[in-house]
């Protein structure tokens, strides 16, 4: 499940079970850029200034990421017995 | 009778409007969906009066626009049977009158205005009472009894209402009744 965190107010829920991931897996990358980018076409505002050459939606949205300025995180779902 | 009702939802922000304050865009979009509309259990949503709890944005696959599960307060009105009203009367027409009770409008019929054979006068637009000499105009402040309500979706609702009994009827009536029938 993916997770956006919106502007300058970002909800972080109840945060016991949502936390920063280190290193994401190729799946969550393309997952995350992909989700960005259809955001980015969509009119939402890119949060830091991308160099002229980039004009793709996928393009800034890997920038984006690259940088990690990029407002989605991955909520991992893991298998518990409890 | 007004009510406040808290609801929960889940509300898509779409991408556009990330830049916004999300308070602000929630409360909009909440506005914009919720509020005229009448529903069997709300009736109808006056106004969304505060949005208490805004959940994090989860996004769904095929669509850019976060979707966030919001915990708010709505001002509903929901006329309830037996309930007593006073209103103002909006429209005379021939099978009998509009009362607005506010955010919504419902009807006397003909044969519940008064308890007299009830004429309608067609140029002046006025329901008057053979014996009585009573009347009832555009204008004129009533007080009701709900008999009927049917509030469904997509629709503006319908209220059913009578004057045919103690204490009931324009407010000018009642004042002249005095101590026999209700005070006004």
């Amino acid at each position: 499940m993916l997770r956006a965190a919106l502007g300058s107010s970002s909800y972080c829920g109840q945060g016991s079970d949502i936390f920063a991931i280190r290193k994401y897996t190729k799946f969550e990358k393309a997952r995350i850029i992909g989700a960005r980018a259809l955001q980015i076409s969509m009119g939402a505002p890119v949060l830091i200034e991308v160099p002229k050459h980039l004009t793709s939606s996928i393009d800034i949205a890997t920038y984006e990421f690259e940088k990690g300025v990029c407002p989605i995180t991955v909520i991992r779902e893991l298998s518990r017995e409890d | 009778m007004h009510w406040i009702v808290t609801l929960r939802d889940t509300v898509r922000v779409p991408p556009d409007r990330f830049g916004e304050p999300l308070e602000r865009v929630v409360a909009d979009i909440l506005r914009k969906t919720y509020e005229g509309v009448v529903d069997k259990d709300l009736g109808i949503v006056v106004a969304i009066v505060d949005v208490k709890e805004i959940g994090i944005g989860r996004i769904i696959m095929g669509d850019g626009a976060s979707y966030h599960d919001v915990v708010f307060d709505a001002l509903t009105y929901r006329p309830e049977l037996n309930e007593v009203v006073l209103g103002e009367v909006v429209e005379i027409v021939n099978f009998g009158g509009f009362v607005r009770l506010g955010p919504l409008d419902a009807l006397v019929h003909i044969s519940q205005v008064m308890d007299d054979y009830v004429s309608y006068d067609d140029k002046k637009g006025v329901l008057s009472g053979k014996e009585s000499k009573r009347s009832l105009k555009e204008g004129d402040k009533v007080r009701a009894r709900i008999v009927s309500v049917s509030m469904k979706r997509d629709s503006r609702g319908k209220i059913g209402l009578t004057m045919r009994q103690p204490g009931l009827g324009k407010l000018e009536w009642l004042k002249e009744e005095g101590g026999k029938g209700g005070k006004s």
